[in-house]
C-alpha cells in the first residue's frame, strides 16, 4: 500500500486541498449553525400560553374620550353580547369578571428586610378558557391559596428591568411558582388575608387571573352588589385567522388585545434571516465541493500518465481509487467533526441566555447536529466517490 | 490460456500500403502456443511493439484479429484484462514503463504485491544475479538504461504468466549480462510451462527458439 501512495501522492496541492478543506469546514459549520439555532429557537416561537386554549381572543371596545367622561359605556350590553355569540366563527364566549374589592400583594424577599408591597387587582374569567387540571385551579379555603396566572411580561420587567439595576437576584418562573405572595383583601368594612400561589404565565392577557369560584365568592364578600357589564370578553373561535373575524370587528369597532401577531411576525422574519445563512452556508459548501472536484480533477490530470502504468501493470481503477477516495473522505469526515465541536462550542455560549429568557424550555440535545452533519457527510462522500470513480476509469 | 492466434492482422497504417510488405506475420493466419519459445526479427518500423501493445490489449489499431484461445480480444472487458495482466500474460515494455520516483526495489515489489508470486530474498537473489544489487534502494530514475531494463525484467517475472512477451529486452545489455538474463528467462518460463515470444532488432537473449519469424 505504501508504495502505491507513494506513487499516487505525488502533485498533491497541498495549498488547494488545504482550500477545500477550510471552506469546507467553513461552509458545514454555517449549515450545521444555522440548524441547530432555528431548532433551539423553534421551542421559544411556539411558546404559547400553556394554560390558555388555542384559538381564542379577547374582545374590549375602543377606549375613547367619550367613555373617560363617563358619556359612552366602555361595557358590553346584552345584546351586543348575544350579536357575537350568534356569528358563525364563535364557538364561545365568556366574560371577564373584574373584582369589585381592594386587593394588595406582599413578598417577603428570603435573607433580607426587603419587603414589597403593591396594589394588584384581579379578573376572572370561566375555567373552561383555561387549561390547567382544575385541581390546581380552584381555591383551597383551608391553606386559603389562591392559584394566580401573572402575565409573563410582569416577570420579564422584574428580571430584565428592576433586578438588573438593582443587582437583585432574577426569578426563573420555576422559582416563582414556588413564592408564596401575601395577598390582603378588603371591602365591605372586611378584611381578609390570603396566599397566593403563582400557577402560570400569559404571554397574551394583559391581566391577573383568579378562578371564577374564587371571584364570585369573594365579590358577594367584600364587593358592592351592583353588577356592571363586562369591559373585556374572551371569544373561542374556530379559525382565529379567519378574515370575518376582522371585518365583524371593524364595523362594530372593538378591539383585540393580546394577539399573537407579534410574536408571529419576529418569528417570520427570524426564519427568513436562518433561512437565508443557511442557503449560504449551503451554497459555501457546493462552491467548497467544486474545488474538491478540480483538485482532484487536476490532480489526476497531471498523473495520468502514471495512472496509466499502473493499469497496465493490472492494478485495477477500484486499487488505484482507494487512495484519493480516502483523501478525499478524510478531509471530509475532519470537517465534519471539526464543525460539530464549533457548533457546540458556539450553543455553549447562546444557550445561557436562551435559557434566561425561557427557564422552562427543554432545548433539544446537539444529537441532531450530529445525525445532520452525517447526513452531509454521507450525501458529499458518496458523490465524492462516484465522481472520483468515473475520472479514474475515463482516465485509464 | 493455450494458445494467441492472429488472423489477418495488420497495423491499421500499414493497411493503405501494403505493397512490399513480405511478413510472416502481418496478414498471416499463425499461432503461438503456450510452452513454445518465438523469436520476432526485425527491422525498425515493422511494428514489434505495436505487436506486443495489440497482444497486451494497450492499442486496438489494427485490422484482422487477435484471439486468447480462440476468444477476440477486442471483446475482453475491463476487469478480464486486470485479471489477465495479473495471471496471463506479462509483458516487458519496450520503454520500461518504470515509476522514476521509486526504488529498484519497490517498482518491482509494486507488482509483487499484487501477485504475491515472489518471495522478497527471491527478488533480491534475482537483482544480486543481474549485478545490480547496489540499485535495490536507489530510485530507478537515477539508474542507467540497461539497469532499468534489468530491472524491468525482475518485475515482468514477479508474476504467473502462460506467456511472456519481450519486447527488445537485451538492447542495451553487455554480453555477460545477456547470458545470465537469459538463463533467468529460460528459467522461469519452463518451471511456468509458458509461452516465451521475444522481439530484436539485433541482440537477442541467447535461449534456442522453437520458431524464429521475420516480422
Amino acid at each position: 500500500m505504501k508504495i502505491l501512495w507513494k506513487i499516487l501522492r505525488s502533485n498533491v496541492s497541498i495549498t488547494q486541498f488545504s482550500g477545500f478543506f477550510i471552506a469546507n469546514l467553513i461552509g458545514l459549520t454555517i449549515v450545521l449553525a444555522g440548524l441547530r439555532f432555528k431548532e433551539d429557537l423553534t421551542p421559544i416561537f411556539n411558546q404559547g400560553d400553556s394554560f390558555l386554549k388555542d384559538d381564542y381572543m379577547v374582545v374590549s371596545k375602543r377606549v375613547t374620550a367619550l367613555n373617560t367622561l363617563a358619556i359612552s359605556n366602555s361595557g358590553f350590553s346584552t345584546a351586543e353580547l348575544e350579536d357575537l355569540e350568534q356569528q358563525p366563527f364563535v364557538n364561545q364566549v365568556g366574560k371577564f369578571e373584574a373584582a369589585r374589592y381592594r386587593v394588595s400583594g406582599g413578598l417577603k424577599m428570603d435573607g433580607t428586610d426587603l419587603y414589597f408591597q403593591t396594589y394588584m387587582f384581579f379578573e376572572s374569567v370561566p375555567d373552561n378558557f383555561i387549561d390547567i387540571p382544575l385541581d390546581d385551579w380552584n381555591y383551597d379555603s383551608q391553606t386559603n391559596e389562591i392559584p394566580i396566572i401573572i402575565p409573563r411580561a410582569y416577570l420579564n420587567l422584574y428580571n430584565f428591568g428592576f433586578a438588573e439595576s438593582r443587582s437583585m437576584p432574577k426569578l426563573s418562573e420555576g422559582m416563582i411558582k414556588l413564592l408564596r405572595l401575601d395577598i390582603y383583601i378588603s371591602g365591605n368594612g372586611k378584611k381578609k388575608e390570603y396566599k397566593g400561589k403563582i400557577v402560570g404565565f400569559s404571554n397574551r392577557l394583559n391581566t391577573i387571573l383568579v378562578p371564577q369560584s374564587f371571584m364570585t365568592q369573594a365579590n358577594t364578600i367584600y364587593g358592592s352588589n351592583k353588577t356592571e357589564e363586562p369591559v373585556r370578553l374572551i371569544l373561542e373561535v374556530n379559525n382565529a385567522s379567519d378574515e370575518r373575524i376582522t371585518r365583524y370587528l371593524e364595523t362594530k369597532k372593538y378591539e383585540t388585545d393580546g394577539e399573537k401577531t407579534n410574536d408571529g411576525k419576529l418569528s417570520y422574519f427570524m426564519r427568513i434571516v436562518i433561512n437565508i445563512v443557511l442557503a449560504v452556508g449551503i451554497l459555501i459548501c457546493i462552491l467548497s465541493f467544486f474545488i474538491l472536484v478540480l483538485s482532484i480533477y487536476l490532480l489526476l490530470q497531471k498523473n495520468a500518465e502514471k495512472l496509466r502504468t499502473l493499469r497496465l501493470i493490472g492494478y485495477s481503477d477500484l486499487n488505484v481509487c482507494t487512495f484519493y477516495i480516502l483523501v478525499a473522505i478524510s478531509l471530509n469526515l475532519i470537517a465534519s467533526i471539526l464543525s460539530i465541536s464549533f457548533v457546540v462550542w458556539l450553543r455553549q455560549i447562546y444557550l445561557p441566555v436562551f435559557t434566561e429568557i425561557m427557564p422552562k424550555t427543554d432545548f433539544p440535545g446537539v444529537y441532531m447536529t450530529i445525525v445532520y452533519a452525517l447526513m452531509m457527510f454521507l450525501v458529499v462522500s458518496i458523490i465524492d466517490i462516484s465522481i472520483i470513480y468515473r475520472k479514474i476509469s475515463k482516465l485509464i | 490460456m493455450q494458445q494467441i492466434s492472429l488472423d489477418q492482422t495488420i497495423p491499421s497504417i500499414f493497411i493503405k500500403d501494403k505493397r512490399g510488405l513480405t511478413s510472416e506475420i502481418w496478414l498471416n493466419d499463425l499461432s503461438f502456443f503456450r510452452g513454445k519459445t518465438y523469436l520476432i526479427e526485425a527491422a525498425s518500423g515493422m511494428g514489434k511493439s505495436s505487436l506486443c501493445s495489440f497482444i497486451y490489449g494497450i492499442r486496438s489499431d489494427y485490422g484482422g484479429s487477435i484471439t486468447f484461445d480462440n476468444k477476440d480480444i477486442r471483446d475482453i472487458d475491463k476487469s478480464h484484462w486486470n485479471n489477465i495482466r495479473r495471471n496471463s500474460l506479462s509483458l516487458l515494455f519496450q520503454g520500461l514503463s518504470l515509476f522514476d520516483e521509486l526504488t529498484g526495489m519497490e517498482n518491482v515489489m509494486l507488482k509483487n504485491r499484487l501477485t504475491d508470486h515472489k518471495t522478497k530474498e527471491q527478488i533480491e537473489e534475482m537483482f544480486s544475479l543481474l549485478c545490480i544489487s547496489d540499485k535495490l534502494n536507489q530510485r530507478a530514475g537515477l539508474m542507467s538504461f540497461g539497469q532499468r531494463q534489468r530491472v524491468a525484467l525482475i518485475r515482468a517475472l514477479c508474476q504467473p504468466f502462460d506467456f511472456l512477451l519481450l519486447d527488445e529486452p537485451v538492447s542495451h545489455l553487455d554480453n555477460e549480462n545477456i547470458k545470465v538474463f537469459s538463463r533467468l528467462i529460460e528459467d522461469e518460463v519452463r518451471d511456468q510451462n509458458a509461452g516465451l515470444i521475444v522481439t530484436s532488432i539485433g541482440k537477442h537473449p541467447e535461449i534456442t527458439y522453437d520458431k524464429t519469424l521475420r516480422l
